[in-house]
């Protein structure tokens, strides 16, 4: 089992699924997918969707893996488990695209490394994995400026007014970020959790 | 077993559907006594409740009325209403049952006049319609029952309305002091005939059978198209009485679902067709929409598909509907997408039809005779097989109607071979 | 007692004394009719069921009219032994379709009882026939899982079998199956193939014969005493058959467009089925075994140029042979292309099965197939045309055709009319009101099935057994579909219709059962199904026979043959008692002990014609007892009014109306006639399959008669009725009723 999905020389070479049937969170029941459409028709962001759940899971069995790491669909989804709770087949959606997304960023398809969302993520992890929280001026910064220097100042500058709005209210500190106690337990959880995921790569699914 | 012991050479049929009448008179007309007991005041099950068969729309009601017809010129056949199953000992040629009757208040005295019906005030939902239509508490459970006999809701039983019903009967028919009973039954062989009943839309919450009135189920749609139904057969919206011109069916309503009924209820799609032709029968300027995961018309009735394929104003949408909610003007909007096109819809429409499918009867009861049950509590032959038991029709798995009665024939034979066949 | 007395009880419960003079009419009874009259105020009830019995016992009478409720109900309380019941429907008919105390509806009741009188007087207790059953065994064709379930189920009833396959080894199509799809719970797994141990239970049993290598030649007689022709020359009696003969698959030579012939790694799903047994699949081009295989769903059926039907199995066998492949290799790449996935049932669960096991379906229409394996097609799923390249092997997954004949004899030309002619599934809705245009289905599906006849029929009407137009054995196929047009034969498995071999032996034990019934039966000298115990049967006057063969040609069930004088023979025990040939008869001469032209006739008669100035018009209303008659008995439950001058006379089948009935009834001054039947054609509804049709070719020609009689045609009419239409048929007679008083009267009034 190679850590990087393989590609599909034609379509319906089942590499690609195979691959994601035996990687990815929640992979083994898409099998049973029957492609009814429920997903999709449930999915209160599906209008936003390159494509829908259902025609994802549609092209992976294809082997249409460059498209399906590509497509917003694994970013624009909620978690509102509409989809997962109405599937006849129970096939857990939401952890599907969850999973492919990572995927998608960690073999470094543009469309979702450049996402918001993986950006955001980034940010969102810095910020947490240094303080231990969010703090809300590093975790919007570091993200506005990961689309370059003039992007984070315009976008900077946008929210300037909404920023200047939170900090009068006291929803935004000034100074410096506050850090939580028990920063050495904090590491042991991502330590834990990043030799989890190496686990992953690897091929098995195991916890 | 062994020869000594006394053999009852009698057939006991449980359920009066359209497989226990037709395994109650196969055996007979072959020669066998048979005793045929019926839950309910009268015979037919739920075939009495359809409008029309596909694939030849022809009426239920026919085929019934030929099989009351055998019933009434065969004194083999011994019809029980009100009457179920309790206990059951003994083994093939030897059982034992106890049958249990509920009271019907009406004795074997009436004449089906009409009077009692005449003197009852109180309404009361009509079980015959699915509750869409209200009845009287003295009733006939429908014009074509068999046994033509009236029946008293217990609801009215100890007012002062039940003895006004006492007293406008003249030939002394009403026991108002009527109770369960129980009584026993020597039989040599059994057949399990106990149908089916529509899996409960309440279960499925998406699409808010319960709460807008314009979205039925298909058991309901029947009714609806009935000339004896609750709207003498205009199929109009429940909510306000106005024609339902632009119409949803929407299949696998439960069935073909992990978190309701797993298999396929096999009939389903083509009930679906065949209300699509109600409609299209009623309204020049009517427009069906069939949503569908896939058409599962087998064999033959592949022909009925093809009918109703190349008309013009019946679509057939590829697709499970995620949601069925209320519009702005209260008409149930459908949601989901299309799978071929890929399209988000959410349409109006005038009724929903819920294409519900079909449990056991007996889902989650463990059955008094001898039989093995599989996790959808359909009847399957015991480990080892009782050879005196049989299963007939729905209670056996998800059957059409010519299944059904295909599978009751072959239950009678089974029964005859266990009374009358060489031990095995 | 000698001769006939028959008893008229009259009811005046339910309202039917407060709506009529009783004793008025009882004198139409006494008086008019000289016969002994009882009252009582409630005939079912136990009092006045002992009245009945008591005279019955006493012998002041033998036959008995009761003038009361419908024949439809308290048939049990009204029953006395073989005596003879007329019952005179006074209640649904007359007092509850009409107001109470009016002159009109007092005259309707005196000719319900008029009716009853006479009709009680032209019918004595039917003697049955005196044909003996020469034998109880039953003869089962084809030896496959069907057949061989037939004959076991017939033993294990206690019957002696003979059972006869054309092959020299029983077993048949499932002869070299792998493994079964499951029909027991968890419905997921394959099940082992377990038709040996079948055959050795036949070869085993005592009761049964086994001929293998063997067909059936010939075949004559009737239920209980059939005469078998064996190929040999061997002869033998049986009671009643059972057909078994299975299918074949269709030819794929006719699939080149799915590329059959292209390549030889495109097989059909019967090929595959005989390298799996084999061992396993391999390529036939260079023997390697497959490493990625597409399915093709629908290879012939559903489709119009091939078959038109749903084989309704092969999507299970596809799975089946989809998990063999994944079983022999769990890294064969295997696909489905299906346009619709058909597992119905809990079939369903073994679709999931094979998902889980990884094969991959696509919702598609095959565009292509190369010679190289690629297949294009197009994914209705995706919305784009895929190419699926890197195939070793494509699989046809061809459908069913039934063996309703024997493709390996010459189609004879006798009875080809037979295979031309009949009830198409494929017909257009015709449904009243209906608004569908001319929808574009073909006329009739495919050809005309050809081959030889399996049982090779010595009757009349053809060596066939009757099939619809798609080739499967034709049978009343939703309520009754064991009831075939040749009483005594049963056809099961899929000869009768696509279905698997679970399917196919639980059919076999319905049709066994049919078989050991109508041996019952023919026993007992009584009909079976629809008129089930009926020991009437038609009796023909030689004297009066022009041998013109209508009743011949007509009956539905092909009961009556020739005899080398070209006189008609009838074959009771074949008989359903329908009562066609009756109806057809030109010279009244055929007729039962307990039914006849001349009863219905003269019942016709019996009814008092008012003078044309009168201004009450009479019109007849012939009816269909199972639809047309109930129908207006719920009219009646559902106090409908109908015009009271209509005089109803229920009848068996409308196939039993003689036209004499008609132009007897317009001579005695009845202004109109009405017959009310069943739907006809492809979607009938007729019981008889053919009676209502036949009643209605024979009213296209009543227009000559009454032209003749300087009549009006449109004084005779046929209407369709079901038993639905307790709404809309009084409605119906009520327009014919205006209709009729708008042509004036009958001028043959007072004649």
């Amino acid at each position: 089992m190679t850590t990087t999905s393989p590609q599909a020389t034609r379509k319906y070479d089942l590499g690609f699924a195979r691959w994601v049937y035996e990687n990815v969170d929640g992979g083994d029941r898409l099998a049973l997918c029957m492609q009814c459409g429920t997903c999709s028709g449930s999915c209160p962001v599906g209008t936003q969707m390159d494509y829908g759940p259902r025609k994802l899971f549609m092209m992976i069995r294809a082997g249409m893996k460059d498209a399906v790491l590509s497509s917003n669909t694994l970013w624009n989804c909620v978690s509102c488990y509409n989809c997962v709770v109405r599937c006849p087949r129970q096939v857990p959606v939401t952890y599907i695209l969850h999973d492919l997304a990572v995927v998608a960023v960690r073999e470094g398809y543009k469309e979702a490394v450049e996402s918001d969302n993986a950006r955001f993520s980034a940010a969102f992890n810095f910020s947490a994995e240094r303080y231990g929280r969010t703090d809300e001026r590093i975790v919007t910064g570091k993200f506005y400026f990961s689309e370059g220097l003039s992007a984070g100042f315009k976008k900077g500058m946008d929210n300037m007014k909404i920023a200047w709005n939170m900090v009068k209210t006291k929803r935004m500190p000034l100074g410096l970020p506050h850090k939580i106690k028990g920063k050495g337990e904090l590491k042991t959880i991502l330590d834990k959790a990043r030799e989890i995921e190496e686990r992953h790569k690897g091929g098995g699914k195991g916890n | 077993m062994s020869d000594q012991q006394p053999r009852s050479q009698t057939i006991l049929v449980v359920g009066g559907g359209i497989s226990g009448v037709t395994a109650a008179l196969e055996a007979a007309e072959a020669g066998y006594e048979t005793v045929l007991l019926e839950a309910g005041p009268s015979l037919g099950g739920r075939v009495a409740q359809l409008n029309r068969y596909f694939p030849k729309l022809c009426h239920p009601t026919c085929g019934l009325e030929i099989n009351y017809q055998r019933i009434r010129k065969n004194p083999r056949v011994k019809v029980f209403t009100m009457a179920q199953v309790d206990g059951v000992s003994g083994e093939r040629g030897n059982y034992s049952v106890t049958v249990k009757t509920s009271p019907r208040y009406v004795n074997a005295n009436c004449t089906a006049c009409g009077a009692c019906a005449e003197a009852s005030e109180t309404k009361v939902a009509d079980p015959f319609d699915y509750g869409l239509g209200e009845t009287t508490a003295a009733h006939l459970p429908h014009e074509m029952a068999f046994p033509m006999r009236y029946v008293i809701d217990p609801s009215v039983i100890g007012t002062p309305e039940a003895q006004k019903i006492k007293d406008a009967c003249k030939y002394d028919a009403i026991d108002l002091e009527e109770t369960e009973q129980t009584f026993d039954l020597q039989v040599g062989a059994i057949v399990w005939a106990t149908g089916w009943r529509p899996y409960d839309p309440a279960n499925l919450t998406n699409y808010n059978h319960a709460s807008l009135p314009d979205v039925v189920n298909n058991v309901e749609m029947e009714r609806l198209a009935a000339h004896d139904g609750p709207t003498g057969g205009r199929i109009t919206r429940p909510s306000d009485g106005t024609e339902a011109k632009r119409v949803a069916m929407i299949q696998c309503a439960g069935s073909r679902d992990l978190n309701h009924l797993p298999y396929c209820s096999r009939i389903c799609c083509l009930a679906s067709m065949k209300h699509a032709a109600y409609v299209r029968e009623q309204y020049a300027d009517a427009q069906v929409d069939i949503y569908y995961i896939d058409i599962r018309a087998h064999d033959k009735l592949e022909a009925f598909y093809n009918k109703l394929k190349v008309d013009p104003q019946v679509s057939w949408i590829k697709s499970k509907p995620s949601a069925i909610e209320a519009g702005p003007d209260g008409r149930p909007v459908v949601k989901g997408e299309n799978t071929i096109t890929r399209e988000i819809y959410a349409a109006p429409y005038d009724l929903v039809v819920l294409a519900t499918g079909m449990e056991p009867s007996v889902a989650g009861e463990h059955l008094p005779v001898n039989t093995g049950q599989d996790e959808y509590s359909f009847v399957v032959p015991a480990q080892p097989a009782e050879e005196g038991v049989a299963a007939a029709g729905v209670a056996s798995g998800p059957l059409d109607v010519s299944m059904s009665t295909q599978s009751a024939t072959a239950a009678a034979l089974k029964a005859i071979q266990a009374v009358a066949g060489p031990a095995r | 007692m000698e001769g006939k007395q028959t008893g008229v009880y009259l009811c005046s419960g339910c309202g039917i004394g407060e709506a009529l003079d009783m004793d008025a009419l009882a004198e139409v009874a006494s008086k008019e009719f000289k016969l002994p009259v009882k009252q009582s105020e409630c005939l079912c009830g136990d009092a006045g069921v002992k009245t009945i019995s008591d005279d019955l016992e006493n012998g002041e009478v033998n036959q008995v009219v009761v003038g009361a409720c419908s024949p439809r109900v308290m048939a049990d309380r009204f029953r006395f032994g073989s005596t003879q019941v007329v019952r005179a429907n006074l209640r649904e008919q007359v007092v509850w379709m009409q107001p109470a105390g009016e002159e009109d509806t007092q005259m309707l009741a005196a000719d319900n009882i008029r009716m009853a009188a006479t009709q009680s007087g032209k019918i004595a207790p039917p003697t049955p026939h005196e044909e003996s059953v020469e034998s109880s065994r039953v003869l089962v064709v084809g030896g496959g899982p069907a057949g061989l379930a037939a004959a076991r189920e017939a033993s294990g009833a206690g019957h002696e079998v003979l059972l006869v396959d054309k092959a020299d080894q029983l077993g048949g199509n499932a002869r070299g199956r792998t493994a079964l799809t499951p029909h027991k719970p968890p419905y997921r797994g394959l099940q082992e193939n377990d038709i040996e141990s079948d055959v050795q239970a036949v070869e085993n049993d005592n009761r049964i014969t086994v001929k293998t290598g063997t067909t059936v030649t010939e075949t004559s007689g009737m239920p209980g005493q059939y005469s078998v022709t064996l190929s040999g020359g061997a002869q033998e009696k049986v009671g009643a058959i059972v057909v078994a003969t299975g299918w074949r698959a269709y030819d794929p030579s006719n699939l080149g467009h799915l590329g059959y012939g292209a390549s030889p790694d495109v097989v059909t799903n019967v090929e595959l089925e005989g390298m799996l047994s084999e061992g396993g699949a391999r390529r036939r081009s260079d023997g390697n075994a497959p490493k990625s295989v597409a399915f093709i769903q629908c290879a012939g059926q559903r489709d119009h140029n091939h078959l038109p039907y749903c084989s309704s199995v092969c999507c299970a066998v596809t799975l089946k042979q989809a998990l063999q492949l994944k079983k022999a290799d769990p890294e064969t790449m295997v696909y489905v292309v299906y346009d619709e996935m058909r597992t119905p049932g809990t079939a369903e669960e073994f679709y999931r099965e094979a998902q889980e096991q990884g094969v991959i379906f696509i919702k598609g229409s095959v565009k292509n197939v190369g010679s190289d394996l690629q297949v294009t097609v197009d994914d209705h799923l995706l919305g784009e045309e895929v190419p699926m390249s890197g195939l070793d092997m494509v699989v046809l997954a061809t459908g069913m055709v039934p063996n309703s004949t024997d493709p390996d004899q010459e189609t004879p030309e006798y009875g080809a009319e037979q295979l031309d002619n009949d009830i198409n599934p494929e017909s257009p809705i015709k449904v009243a009101g209906y608004n569908n245009g001319e929808p574009e289905v073909p006329e009739r599906p495919g050809t005309a099935p050809s081959g030889g006849p399996i049982l090779n029929l010595q009757y009349r009407q053809g060596p066939h057994l009757p099939m619809l137009a798609d080739g499967f054995a034709d049978s009343h196929y939703i309520c009754f579909p064991y009831e075939t047009r040749r009483t005594g034969i049963y056809t099961c498995g899929p000869v009768r219709r696509p279905m698997d071999m679970a399917e196919a032996r639980e059919d076999a034990a319905g049709a066994a059962l049919k078989a050991v019934q109508a041996i019952h039966n023919a026993s007992e000298g009584a009909a079976v199904h629809p008129r089930s115990g009926d020991l009437s049967f038609p009796r023909i006057g030689y004297s009066a026979c022009t041998r013109c063969r209508r009743c011949t040609v007509e009956c539905p069930f092909g009961a009556i043959d020739e005899d080398d004088q070209d006189y008609p023979l009838v074959n009771p025990t074949r008989c359903r008692r329908c009562g066609t040939c009756m109806g057809a008869c030109p010279v009244r001469t055929i007729s039962f002990d307990n039914y006849s032209v001349d009863m219905l006739s003269s019942m016709i008669k019996s009814v008092e014609i008012p003078d044309e100035f009168d201004e009450k018009p009479r019109i007849l209303v012939m009816a269909c007892e199972n639809d047309a008659y109930p129908a207006l008995d719920m009219a009646g439950i559902n106090r409908a009014g109908l015009s009271p001058y209509v005089r109803i006379v229920p009848v068996r089948c409308l196939g039993s109306v003689s036209l004499l009935c008609i132009s007897d009834a317009l001579s005695v001054g009845y202004d109109g006639a009405l017959l009310l039947g069943c739907k006809s054609g492809d979607d009938y509804q007729c019981h008889f399959v053919k009676g209502s049709a036949m009643a209605e070719e024979r009213l296209s020609k009543v227009g000559e008669t009454l032209k003749s009689m300087m009549l009006e045609a449109e004084r005779v009419v046929q209407a369709e009725a079901s038993i639905a239409d307790s709404g809309r048929l009084p409605q119906v007679i009520n327009d014919f009723v205006k209709e009729i008083d708008d042509l004036g009267p009958n001028p043959f009034k007072g004649f």
